[in-house]
């Protein structure tokens, strides 16, 4: 059965190359015929990337040991559930999905497009199915998920996966990350498209809107899933550590948000076209780099993969090509891309955009060479590796983020073309107030526990809040006035009419509260207390009694788990029970800690050890306002479906979507 | 001054701001770090007169202590890899983590690489780490996937 898998990717390659060859031939003689050929040879790939897909699922399903790749990843002690996952998570199955979903994104693009951008269509099939081809020839060639192992060698059970991946949270995150890094291709590939076809107005973004959208959607969710993960699973009080990994998923989604805001700019302005070009260009080279030093273990991380040189240089060189070829398309290209407006102040909402795209790359910068510090420095004899320090300071990112929030609160408000002084007054006198009304409540109620960046990022936060609060006011205000609307049919009615405008300020919103939980961890408590049963532990006004450690349950893990109760004032909130497991098969241990959540902070506790004399040691954190930063998450992530959502209205207004 | 002169000259105006940044506030020992074998280690003479260093080495087998009353652990480092060594190994380090607070993976065989300084007492010298972060072992596979967990004191 799993050769059945193999043989559809080997078909799907054949396909692959046959399908390009037609699409560049379309393109290149404008045959409409031949075009619907090598739409067609797209789906007819993405039926047979399925079909691998299908029947390696199958493999974990029923155990089939004979594949190294079952073998190495999953064990019969594991649900279904986790068996399942476990086709990503090792370096065949996870590009085997990389691959499904980009011949997915491309099947579906075809779908949408039967009847549009048909200038557009053939370079953007071409694109697609060479990036399919790569990834078809990785699976076939040099990593095969389908590989059998010699008879020989065959066990009765498998070597089970890494047991911190074994988590609901783990399970999606790779799907969410995918479904964002992936999704990237679509406006990449209608960019290259529209530099080799030379259609270089408007059309190639704003078709490929939603895609982009739908795209950055997922990346924020797979980033935010990666930290909520952390924080629950890995046990050391944080959810992001700047881990090399991390970063690779985190750099393509600067870019991108530099870009989403500076289409606009293109859009109303007729500006900037090299650059948002570039910016495309830039973010799916990033994907691409991103899931490269995931997996070629360049740089050491807690996620890194195995891999050989081989893989490495072919990834690499993938890289490089579709990075070279991208730019040399533009140089060719650069006599039409002029702007036919300019920048007319520095008080402007292009400018404070302009600002924003800068400070984006700035920090994709800072983080780029702080991750890739030990490669720089290989060659100069160690390899270095920069501390926490490098990624927190506020001569730094921090710096760059705050500055960042400032302009989340002007840029939306600021006029077009130049802003006069009367202008500014009327947008930002009462913003001003609460910013500085927020700076000095916030030196009184937190006073010297506060520090520069704290007070800045919280201040900020009320700035910008107050400048969404307003222009949701001045709307509403205006709509019931005009129409009679309720406040609440007026709310509706913006999300609905101006969706980009008022999703957006709700994108923000969310933005701004998971800054301003970040920034609580200034007020961070940290203790390790060793106690017996019976002792109490006080943290603020909490309260937690050690009752006992008992040892876990037989299962694939053992360990400990101790059982803390937990009060506040004299009320009984909870039983604690953080566990210490040592998963036997794979000898690994992990902290899982135990949470008290609430609004204003989290009680987390860590088991660090069950000492020799029946002691337990315990960790415990105060994190407050981290909550905010989920909930800010949930916000942004409401904010973005808003201005996606499609309305039936706006096929009229709108016939380039 | 033309667009493309702006765009360059605003460009090596960061790139120099950035390496100010690198140059002065990112000296080794505060955000970079690097490490020394045990043997390197021994042999440095500033590192025996008390400079603060990082060592890689195993953690000997049988050689873990935890100290509850005294809220420290105890240990011995060696240069090659217990499973590995052939008699006995060449190089010991006795090691004191102030903290009772190791990371996960900190067991007896695992790879670990202490930071912190050698001090000298009357019975003989010893290091005082206040950092230890420890390597999974590796497996059959050769799956290096680098799980490094870090304890430190601060």
């Amino acid at each position: 059965m799993s050769d059945l898998g193999a043989y559809a990717l080997r078909f799907a390659l054949l396909i692959a190359i046959a399908g390009a060859a037609i699409a560049i031939y379309a393109g290149t003689s404008q045959r409409s015929d031949w075009l619907r050929v090598a739409e067609r040879s797209l789906l007819v790939v993405f039926g047979f990337v399925t079909l691998a897909m299908g029947t390696l699922f199958a493999a974990f399903a029923t155990y089939d040991y004979q594949l190294a790749y079952v073998a190495s990843h999953s064990a019969r002690n594991m649900d279904l559930v986790y068996r399942l996952a476990a086709l990503w998570g090792g370096q065949a199955g996870s590009l085997l999905l990389w691959l499904w979903m980009l011949s997915a994104y491309g099947a579906a693009c075809v779908g949408f497009n039967r009847r549009r951008n048909r200038e557009l269509m053939p370079w953007v099939v071409a694109i697609l199915l060479a990036n399919a081809i790569f990834f078809l020839v990785l699976l076939v060639g040099i990593t095969d998920p389908f590989e059998k192992l010699p008879p020989g060698a065959v066990m009765s059970d498998g070597a089970g996966l890494n047991p911190l991946l074994q988590h609901p949270a783990m399970m999606i995150h790779p799907l969410m990350l995918y479904t964002g890094l992936v999704g990237f291709v679509i406006p990449f590939a209608f960019a290259f498209a529209a530099l080799i076809s030379g259609e270089l107005g408007t059309a190639w973004f704003r078709t490929t809107r939603r895609w982009t959208l739908f795209a950055w959607l997922f990346l924020s969710i797979g980033i935010m899933l990666g930290g909520r993960w952390a924080y629950e699973v890995l046990g050391w009080g944080g959810y992001w550590a700047w881990d090399p990994v991390e970063n690779a998923s985190f750099m393509p989604w600067l870019p991108a948000t530099a870009y989403l805001h500076s289409v606009m700019i293109q859009e109303k302005r007729d500006m900037l076209k090299t650059w948002n070009l570039l910016l495309i260009g830039l973010t799916y080279v990033l994907c691409l780099f991103g899931t490269f030093l995931t997996r070629s273990g360049v740089v050491q991380s807690v996620h890194a993969f195995a891999q050989t040189p081989i893989f490495t240089s072919v990834f690499l060189g993938y890289v490089l090509i579709t990075a070279i070829t991208f730019v040399s398309a533009l140089l060719l290209r650069r006599g039409q891309l002029h702007s036919t407006n300019r920048i007319e102040s520095y008080v402007s909402r292009e400018a404070s955009f302009l600002l924003n795209n800068w400070i984006f790359i700035a920090i994709l910068g800072w983080i780029f060479v702080g991750t890739l510090f030990p490669v720089f420095t290989e060659p100069f004899g160690r390899r270095i590796a920069v501390g926490p320090a490098y990624y927190q300071s506020l001569l730094g990112i921090a710096g760059l983020a705050l500055a960042l929030l400032l302009l989340t609160g002007v840029g939306p408000l600021i006029a077009w073309r130049r802003a006069t002084f009367a202008s500014l007054r009327r947008q930002f006198l009462f913003p001003g107030i609460a910013l500085l009304a927020s700076a000095g409540l916030l030196l009184l109620v937190v006073g010297e526990r506060l520090t520069v960046y704290a007070l800045l990022a919280w201040s900020l936060g009320g700035f910008v809040t107050a400048t969404i609060l307003q222009e949701f006011y001045r709307a509403i205000r205006a709509r019931a006035r005009k129409g009679g609307e309720n406040p609440l049919q007026a709310f509706a009615t913006l999300l609905r009419r101006n969706q980009q405008r008022y999703g957006g300020y709700i994108v923000h919103l969310g933005a701004v509260l998971v800054l301003m939980g970040a920034a609580g961890s200034v007020l961070n408590e940290e203790r390790l207390e060793n106690v017996r049963p019976g002792d109490e532990v006080r943290i603020q006004d909490y309260r937690l009694r050690y009752l006992t450690a008992k040892a876990l349950p037989a299962k694939h893990y053992g360990g400990a788990v101790a059982r803390i109760a937990l009060y506040q004032d004299g009320n009984a909130l909870a039983v604690m029970v953080p566990e210490k497991r040592m998963y036997w098969m794979q000898e690994q241990p992990a902290s899982i800690p135990a949470i008290y959540s609430t609004v204003s902070e989290d009680l987390y506790v860590i088991l660090t050890a069950v000492e020799a004399d029946g002691s337990a040691t315990l960790k415990l954190y105060r994190n407050p306002l981290v909550n905010w930063i989920w909930i800010g998450g949930f916000v942004f992530i409401l904010g973005t479906i808003t201005v996606m959502w499609p309305h039936p209205r706006r096929t009229t207004e709108s016939s380039a979507q | 001054m033309s667009k493309g002169f702006q765009i360059a000259a605003g460009a090596t105006l960061i790139a120099l701001l950035m390496a100010w940044y690198a140059a002065t506030n990112l000296a080794p020992g505060a955000a970079f770090t690097y490490y020394k074998s045990l043997d390197e280690f021994q042999n440095a003479a500033d590192a025996r007169a008390g400079k603060h260093s990082r060592v890689h080495g195993y953690v000997a087998l049988g050689s873990i202590e935890r100290d509850v009353a005294a809220m420290q652990v105890r240990f011995t480092v060696q240069g090659e890899p217990p499973h590995a060594q052939q008699g006995a190994p060449s190089a010991l380090l006795p090691v004191v983590f102030g903290s009772l607070e190791t990371p996960d993976l900190f067991k007896e065989g695992a790879e670990v690489v202490v930071e912190g300084q050698l001090v000298q007492t009357q019975d003989g010298g010893h290091f005082r780490a206040d950092k230890v972060m420890a390597k999974c072992p590796s497996k059959f596979e050769g799956d290096p996937s680098a799980d490094t967990r870090a304890a430190s004191l601060n």
